[in-house]
Formats: C-alpha cells, structure tokens, sequence
C-alpha cells in the first residue's frame, strides 16, 4: 500500500467511529445521553457510525492501494472521501452533543438572564455548523485529504433544501383570513423589492442582495439557506445575512414590547406587529410572550403571522430565481430567464411542495408535519383514571366558573373520552372535523384560563385536560423522517460552507450588508407598525 | 486558450491551490463556482441533488406510509 500515510487520518477517523459506534451500542454512554437528551437516537447513533465508519475504511484501504484515477467512482466518491467523513464526524458532534449542551446551558442560565441564549441567539445545529467551519478553516486550516470532500457541500445543501419543501403546505395558507394573507404578504413582498432596490442604489453584488432580501423579508435563516444556492451567494454573503437578521431581531425583541406597550396596542395588535416585524421564530415568541405572558392569544397570533410570513419562502424562491436569471441573462427573453437560468432544484422544492399540499406526506392542513386529528378514534381516548377525576369533577360541581362553550366541551369529553365531533355525525366528515375542533379550542381556552388563575381547577383536571388535547396532535412519521433527512443534509451543508469563510473573504464584503439589512428592518417595523395600528383590530383569524 | 489572449494571475486562497493563470477574459464568476463544486457543471449538481431527494423521498414513503 504505497499511498496508505496519506491516508492515515481517514484510516483513523473511520476506526474511531466503528469503535464509537461500539461503545454505544454496549450502553455505556446511556447515562450521558440520557443527560444530554440524545438517547432516542442511539440507534441511529449506532447505525450512522458503524456504516460510515466502515465505508471509509474501505475506501481509504482502496485509496491507499491504488493510484489516484479520474473515473466517476474516484470523483464521486473516493476523492471526496476524506473531506465527507470529516465533516460528517462534526455534524455529529454538533447534532449530538454540542446542540444539546448549548441548549442545557442556556436553560440552566435563564433565571440569572431571563430568556433562553440558546432561542434568541439562534444558536442551534445552523448556526454552530456554519461557526464549527469558520473556526477550523481560520485556525487549523481545512487538511489536505479533506479538500474534495468540502466541494460536496453546496451540492448536499442543495438536497437539503428541496427537502425543506415537504415541511410546508398550501392548505396552512387558506386557514387564515384572506385579510391577514394580504397585510403579510404585502411586507414580505415589499421588503424583498426594497432590498432589491437598495441592493441596486448601493452598487452591491447581485448575489449579497438577492440572499439578504430572502432573509430580511421571509423568515431568516431558513430563508436564507433556501435562497443561497438560488443567487449563487458566497458562504461570506450567507454568512452576513444570517449575523444581520440575527442581530437585528435580537434588538426587536427587547424595543417591540416596550414600544407596543407604550403605544397602548391590544394583544391581537402586537401580536400581529411581532409577527410581521421579528424575523426569527424564536424572536417572535420571546417578544410576545415579554408583552403578554399570561394570555396566549398575543403569542398565537404573532405564530400565525410568523408561520404564514414563512409560507411565503416558495413564491420568493420563484420570485428571486426569476429575477436573478434576468438580472444575469444575456438576453431577456422567456427561455433564458426561466429554463436557462431557472435553478433545477428549486423544481424539486417547489414539487415537495406540491407532494406535501397535496396530502402526500400527511393531511394536507400540516405544518411541519404537526396536524390536528379529531376524528373517533379509541387510541386518542384519555385513560380510565382520568375519565374517572373528569367524571368526579364533573359531578362535583367543579366545572360551573367555566363559560358555557367551554363546559359544553368539557362535559362532551366525559361523554366521549376524547376530543372529536358528535358520534352520529361521524359520516358527515366536514361537520364532524368542524365540532371537534371548536371542543379543542374551547379546552385549550379551559387550560389558559386555569394557567393565568382565571379558574381553579385541580392538578389531576388539568393534567387529564392536557392529556386529552394532546391526544388529538399528531405529527406525521413521513414528514418527520424527511426533515431529519433535511437537518443532516443542513448540517453537512453549512459545515462545509463555513469552511470557505477566511478572514480575508469577510473583509472583503465590507459593512453594506448590514446597512441594507438595518434600513430594510427599520422601514418594515415602522410601516407595519402604524398598519397594524391603523387595520388590525380584534379579528384576524377566520 | 489562444497565446494571444492575455493572461492573469489570480490568488484561488487557503483553501485552493495557491494560485492559477487564467485568460483575462474568462468568466472568473463560473471558474469560482466550479472550483468549489466536484461537479462539472451547475445542471449536473442540480440534477443529481434532484434525483437523489427524489429517491430518498419515494424509500421515506415506503418505509414509514405506504408499509406500515
């Protein structure tokens, strides 16, 4: 084996993994997985180690034993080798350890700050991928064997981006009033062209504004991921986008409920100002939970404006793939702009998409394959000892400071042991769906209610109440195993895109990224402000 | 390459090989693009990302919908 020292790091990451894989299949790191909250995913654990492991043993014994070539299995998969498995050893620590650790750390850090570093900071597999890159590009250097493997990273990004497409759904969109449809989808859109233009006015590449239009105007970081390979960015150009929308949302979320409290705004009204002006999921909930922790009503309107802002990520994807093959076209006409230039994985997004709108993965009404299920069913019943303390309270009076809709609901779990519509209506499926789902709300009202102290109800109430409400959220496996899929290939992605962000490229791309970001954000949260203020009275929802 | 078209030496950093001489007027935006890809072509990357999800997207359904 002429070759083999060159060939050793791979020799040895690869036997490590095959005898980690083996330590954890023993058990011995239960304890530590347990703490770390990982141990649902020893298998995987297992089954990811070994197979890679082995793989690249192989493959580094083939390497070592013959003489670099250049057919498609050397290109695709021999070469690449090293540089995979490496970074495939620190998505690992990241997803399994170091995400875990960061997420236990902050948690155990909130009573000193008062909110939770790990959510405002964003700092889950994304972001620790990108900065793992960074850190090992600008102090040790990428290894020599691990070259090629890091060219693989755009590409698995790219897979992990038509697989965020089966976590959204078209149905989620018709659920909110057309109303609200209108007031979101007017500010994303015109954040995106005002970052387009401003984009333009400052001489900024292409590329730079196309991703930081995405990320001010959608939804942040996943916007950003999406929109990357779209406009050909430079990891620098993700990389900045990413730190302005973060940052930018972190100081929102500290001025908007002070803001919207001296303005006097009413929950509905701040919430749907959050929703429209936070970037960050995370960001919005801190933000309206700051404003109003006991009612809920804020927090689930700015969800629901939050979610709908990121139902918009498809439409700009095609808006922005359109306009950057016009921007770069030689010509202007149809087949240039939108055969020619028009990226092909984007179809595959756009057709995850359509899979998921269609009901393919889960009941089209998902979101992030989370559906709601009231249909009869004995397996969503509650237990036959919280039947029982429900039938007792019943009895005893306990339910009378309950409103009238929300007894009515409480009395029909008791009847029916679980949430769903009346029993004889069960052929009439739209009529049925629509009683279970009105008994869920008004149960959800009960537990808020006892939450903010409004009623008294009993630990062993409450908890069969929850246990009901539970029953009827299900979470479709389909979706689920895709957005681990797509979290893997994330993961990969950002990994190896970090590795590209030197010291030098960073100082290239200068400050305009952020004087973008800050004006697009600033002229956002303002106009949606007095728009809000202006429209948005009590009613969003349908 | 013809002899009489100019060339330039570009720095391609750390993570390159050093540095390459180029003709001046080479799209240095799709050699960039390229050099940090291992395919040969943007429409070769797409669509081998496309086929794969789709594969994997098909086994997913199986293994956890269409089986079960």
């Amino acid at each position: 084996m002429p070759n083999i020292k060159d060939h050793m790091p791979v020799i040895i990451m690869s036997g490590l993994l095959i005898v980690y894989g083996l330590i954890v299949q023993t058990g011995a790191l239960l304890s530590v997985m347990k703490y770390l909250h990982t141990h649902k995913s020893m298998d995987l654990q297992v089954t990811l180690s070994l197979i890679l492991g082995g793989l690249a043993l192989v493959g580094a014994l083939i390497n070592s034993a013959k003489k670099p070539g250049n057919t498609i299995f050397d290109r695709f998969f021999l070469q690449p080798l090293g540089g995979v498995v490496m970074i495939l050893i620190m998505a690992m620590a990241i997803r399994w350890y170091l995400e875990p650790l960061v997420k236990i750390m902050s948690a155990s850090l909130k009573p000193v700050i008062g909110f939770k570093i790990y959510k405002v900071l964003n700092l889950n597999y994304v972001v620790l991928g990108i900065l793992a890159g960074v850190v090992l590009t600008n102090s040790y250097g990428i290894p020599k064997f691990a070259e090629a493997g890091v060219k693989c990273a755009r590409f698995v990004l790219k897979m992990g981006v038509i697989m965020l497409g089966a976590r959204y759904s078209f149905a989620e969109l018709a659920k909110l009033g057309v109303y609200s449809v209108w007031l979101i989808g007017f500010f994303v859109l015109g954040t995106v062209f005002l970052v387009l233009w401003l984009g333009h006015l400052f001489k900024q590449p292409k590329s730079m504004t196309g991703v930081l239009s995405a990320g001010m105007g959608v939804c942040g970081v996943s916007a950003t991921v999406a929109v990357a390979p779209v406009v050909k960015a430079r990891s620098t150009e993700m990389a900045y986008t990413i730190g302005t929308i973060l940052s930018f949302g972190i100081l929102c979320m500290f001025i908007f409920p002070t803001i919207g409290k001296l303005a006097g705004m009413s929950p509905v009204q701040f919430g749907a100002w959050a929703g429209t002006g936070i970037l960050n999921s995370a960001q919005v909930a801190a933000a309206a939970l700051a404003f109003n922790a006991v009612d809920i009503e804020t927090l689930k309107v700015a969800e629901i404006f939050n979610i709908t802002r990121v139902l918009f990520l498809p439409i700009i994807v095609l808006i922005l793939a359109t306009w950057f093959g016009k921007e770069t076209g030689q010509t202007l006409s149809f087949k240039t702009v939108v055969i020619d230039k028009f990226p092909l994985f984007i179809i595959g997004f756009l057709l995850l998409f359509g899979m998921s709108s269609a009901g393919l993965f889960s009941p089209p009404s998902h979101y992030k394959g989370k559906y709601i299920d009231v249909s009869y069913n004995d397996r969503t019943q509650v237990t036959a000892e919280e039947w029982d303390t429900l039938n007792k309270a019943m009895t005893a009076g306990k339910f009378t400071s309950l409103k009238p809709a929300q007894l009515e609901a409480v009395e029909d779990l008791v009847k029916q042991r679980q949430i769903a519509g009346d029993y004889d209506d069960r052929n009439d499926k739209k009529e049925f769906d629509k009683v279970g789902r009105a008994r869920l709300v008004q149960l959800q009202g009960v537990l808020a209610a006892a939450k903010a102290k409004q009623v008294s109800l009993s630990k062993d109430v409450k908890s069969a109440i929850k246990h009901a409400v539970k029953q009827v959220h299900k979470k479709s496996k389909t979706v689920v195993t895709l957005t681990d899929f797509m979290i893997w290939f994330f993961a990969f992605g950002l990994i190896g895109l970090g590795m590209q962000i030197t010291k030098k490229s960073v100082t290239q791309a200068g400050g305009w990224p952020i004087v973008m970001g800050v004006i697009s954000g600033v002229t956002k949260a303002v106009l949606s402000f007095f728009v809000v203020l202006w429209l948005v009275k009590d009613v969003v929802l349908n | 390459m013809s002899n009489d078209e100019k060339n330039i030496t570009i720095e391609t950093g750390d993570a390159g090989k050093g540095s390459s001489v180029i003709a001046e007027s080479a799209n240095t935006e799709e050699l960039e693009e390229r050099a940090l890809s291992v395919f040969a072509s943007e429409r070769n990357e797409d669509m081998t990302a496309l086929i794969f999800c789709l594969i994997t997207t098909f086994l997913v359904l199986l293994f956890t919908k269409w089986m079960v």
